[in-house]
């Protein structure tokens, strides 16, 4: 240590630097597991000092003159009230009682065990769809020939349908490389247990091309040495952290244009009674693979907002990389959306969600609000949380003299800062 | 956990399928006596041709550390080779292709295990284990290979004709049901053809994809003599196929469809021997080219560019033997889902 100082520059993360290596380009390895990763909506961080998310920095705007309303009380023979709004919404080739789903439940250890079947559990009682993310396959067993049935993916499936009301929700199973090698989606595909899902058309497949949390890379978890060893075949496992801890990357896998379009239409050719959805990180072409998506075929087209997960990521991801979700939305409005945009990132109360459905999603994702919900209470959170969640959807939604989220539109959302928005009402 | 039960479910449109029997009965069963001699005489006539055509026969391994991607909807089999995770064959084509190292015309019947959707009980024409007649030509076109196609499955078509006609009085199947395949010269359509025949027809055909099972069955119900169904587009097939460069998007390729409702008999094509071009088509199919290392080391030290194909065997007795299911064109049939020795 020296007396050496530097006012007004970043030294204490520099003095980390060189205390730490590389290690110190991530998060206290001890967070991971408890602590859900992501960036926070205030000021600092990826929209610079005192900047806001576009997204949180949109008002909601009603207007005065309501036609709708006037169309929904000559409907009804009374005045409508908020509680007149129906939220039921076809998500992807699902119906969902809200314009919500639950996004991806991965191999994390935050995401894993008894909180992601209860999560699961909840869902499925919710009949809000449930996506089930990457790498649990390969990382936790399918669950058929004696894993630990919890964590396996077959665990998470049984106690999601064995709960689901008829008509309603659905699962969509990612697969990245890892899990390609693993053949996770043959193996659902041809699962006795997926069968009454696939029978009913409520199983989807989710491609995916990047994450949120940090765009560009794959999903990233931090493990203890045994468990390095047991998965060093088919994971690259860098030891860079401290204390015996080593970083376990998946590949991001190489996407070209005619790459996401072959890939949709094998999926299609492959898994005919199985929905195709496709998860996009929110990358500065993201206008561009949603065409390319939806026009091979997809059934929905999910962007996540670069806000964050349950597994880990470099510092410099959530602060600096990725698009806002703001900007992909105006970047997809305008080159004309997927005909089902599916959005997450720090999704969680009524404004947020409204605000991303005015610029034209058709639902949001539940990531980070949903496990804790769970955690909070595993055999009612997500379901309390959900009632909530409706109430503020319905009475945002009806404020702006309307009954239902496909009714939102651009105009309904105004800021003076964020171009392409123009001033409504 | 597997589906306890021995009766497959029909699928959409197809006929209930007969319960599979005990073993027992199903051996001793005059028909599937006559069906396995049929079956004999096909692949000894299959031989036969092959041989004189300077073709080397070669017995294919049953195990790897990868195996052939392209089967529809279908799961591979793990097994655990000394702590490394190994593959049960789902088709010879990697090996195939490698065997033309050794000599410019190989075949082999090879063993093929696929653990296909549950769907796939109904449809009478899955088998999770089943075998191919595989053939492979160094330096053949698409058309040559389905030019020998043709003449392999006429010659061993008019060989069991001729030679077991109380096998065919056995299973009441008359054998004037080939006499136009007997004369050669199958017809030939284009797959997006294909496609425009069964939108026609009612039948809601994706043009992306593989022609699926009823459309399959559809179109060869409209047909007195198997028929070729050429140009599939990329997307529908594995990485092997090669893309027409002619016609980007659509690959050298084909189906054989029987006649009279049966469906597809054999699938093949011109193969892509470039290496850039294979791991690109590797992942528009969503593989990892890591796994397939032996293979992609080979390519790049250099493969003989080649066409090839596989017959169904159990497919190709069933359709000459007309029988309800392909199940009954095997001793020891195996069906998703379904527990049988």
């Amino acid at each position: 240590m020296s007396d050496l100082s530097a006012p007004g520059f970043p030294e204490e993360q520099v003095r980390r630097r060189a205390r730490a290596g590389a290690a110190a380009a991530f998060p206290p390895p001890d967070a991971y597991g408890t602590v859900l990763f992501g960036a926070g909506g205030g000021a600092g961080g990826r929209y610079g000092a005192g900047g806001r998310d576009p997204l949180d920095a949109l008002r909601i705007v009603p207007p005065v003159f309501m036609p709708q309303r006037l169309a929904r009380l000559i409907d009804l023979g009374r005045e409508p009230d908020y509680r007149d709004v129906e939220l039921t919404t076809p998500i992807g080739g699902f119906v969902s009682p809200l314009p919500v789903y639950v996004s991806a439940l991965g191999s994390t250890r935050a995401a894993g065990g008894d909180l992601g079947l209860a999560l699961a559990r909840q869902a499925g009682a919710l009949g809000l769809p449930l996506v089930i993310g990457e790498n649990v396959v390969p990382v936790d067993g399918y669950g058929r020939l004696g894993e630990a049935v919890d964590r396996a993916l077959l665990g998470r499936l049984r106690a999601y349908a064995g709960e689901l009301p008829e008509g309603r929700g659905g699962i969509a199973v990612q697969q990245s490389t890892e899990d390609a090698d693993a053949e996770v989606w043959n193996l659902v595909y041809s699962d006795p247990a997926a069968l009454p899902l696939l029978e009913s058309g409520r199983l989807a497949f989710e491609l995916k091309t990047g994450q949120g949390a940090k765009p560009g890379l794959g999903g990233m978890t931090v493990l203890d040495a045994a468990s390095a060893a047991r998965l060093g075949d088919r994971y690259g496992l860098d030891d860079v952290l401290d204390g015996g801890r080593v970083l376990r990357s998946s590949t991001p896998g190489t996407f070209t244009a005619e790459i996401l379009r072959q890939q949709i239409r094998l999926m299609r050719n492959n898994f005919p009674r199985a929905r195709v959805w496709v998860k996009l990180h929110p990358g500065r072409d993201v206008a561009e693979a949603a065409r390319v998506a939806a026009g091979a075929g997809a059934d929905a087209v999910t962007v996540d907002g670069a806000e964050g997960g349950t597994g880990w990521a470099p510092d410099a991801f959530p602060a600096e990389v990725g698009l806002p979700l703001a900007e992909c939305l105006r970047r997809l409005a305008a080159a004309g959306p997927p005909p089902c945009l599916l959005v997450s990132g720090r999704m969680w109360e009524g404004g947020r969600a409204v605000k991303s459905l005015a610029l034209g999603a058709r639902a949001v994702g539940l990531g980070r609000a949903a496990l804790l919900a769970a955690a909070e209470d595993p055999e009612a959170g997500l379901t309390r949380f959900a009632e909530c969640l409706a109430l503020e959807l319905r009475m945002l939604i009806s404020a702006l003299g309307k009954y239902a989220p496909a009714a939102l539109d651009r105009d309904d959302v105004w800021s003076p800062e964020f171009s392409g928005i123009t001033a409504g009402g | 956990m597997t589906t306890d039960r021995l009766t497959p479910p029909a699928a959409d449109g197809a006929a209930p399928s007969a319960p599979i029997p005990d073993p027992g009965r199903h051996l001793t069963a005059p028909a599937t006596r006559s069906a396995l001699r049929i079956q004999q005489q096909l692949l000894f006539s299959a031989r036969e041709f092959l041989r004189g055509e300077g073709f080397t026969e070669l017995l294919p391994p049953v195990i790897g550390p990868v195996t052939d991607p392209g089967s529809r909807g279908s799961k591979q089999v793990d097994i655990d080779f000394y702590g490394h995770r190994y593959k049960l064959m789902t088709s010879a084509i990697l090996y195939k292709q490698a065997s033309l190292l050794a000599f410019d015309r190989i075949f082999c019947v090879a063993p093929n295990v696929r653990l296909e959707p549950l769907e796939t009980a109904g449809t009478n024409r899955h088998l999770a284990e089943f075998h191919q007649l595989d053939v492979e030509v160094a330096g053949a076109s698409r058309d040559d290979a389905v030019a020998l196609a043709e003449r392999l499955v006429v010659h061993m078509v008019d060989s069991a004709v001729r030679t077991m006609p109380k096998d065919f009085a056995e299973l009441g199947r008359d054998t004037d049901a080939f006499a136009e395949l007997l004369k050669g010269s199958f017809g030939r359509m284009r797959h997006a053809e294909a496609v425009a025949e069964l939108r026609d027809a009612g039948h809601p055909q994706s043009p992306d994809a593989e022609l699926d099972w009823t459309g399959e069955a559809l179109l060869s119900a409209r047909r007195d003599r198997p028929f070729f169904v050429t140009d599939y587009p990329k997307g529908s097939r594995g990485f092997y196929d090669l893309e027409d460069p002619a016609r980007p998007g659509f690959l050298k390729n084909f189906d054989l469809l029987a006649a009279e409702g049966y469906g597809e008999l054999c699938s093949g094509s011109q193969r892509t021997n470039d290496y850039a071009e294979i791991v690109t088509r590797m992942r528009e199919t969503g593989e990892n080219p890591q796994k397939y290392r032996w293979y992609l080391d080979l390519v790049r030290e250099g493969v003989p560019g080649s066409a090839g194909f596989g017959i169904g065997v159990e497919r190709l007795t069933r359709y000459v033997t007309g029988l309800d299911a392909v199940w009954q064109a095997s001793a020891f049939p195996k069906v998703a889902g379904v527990v049988s020795p």
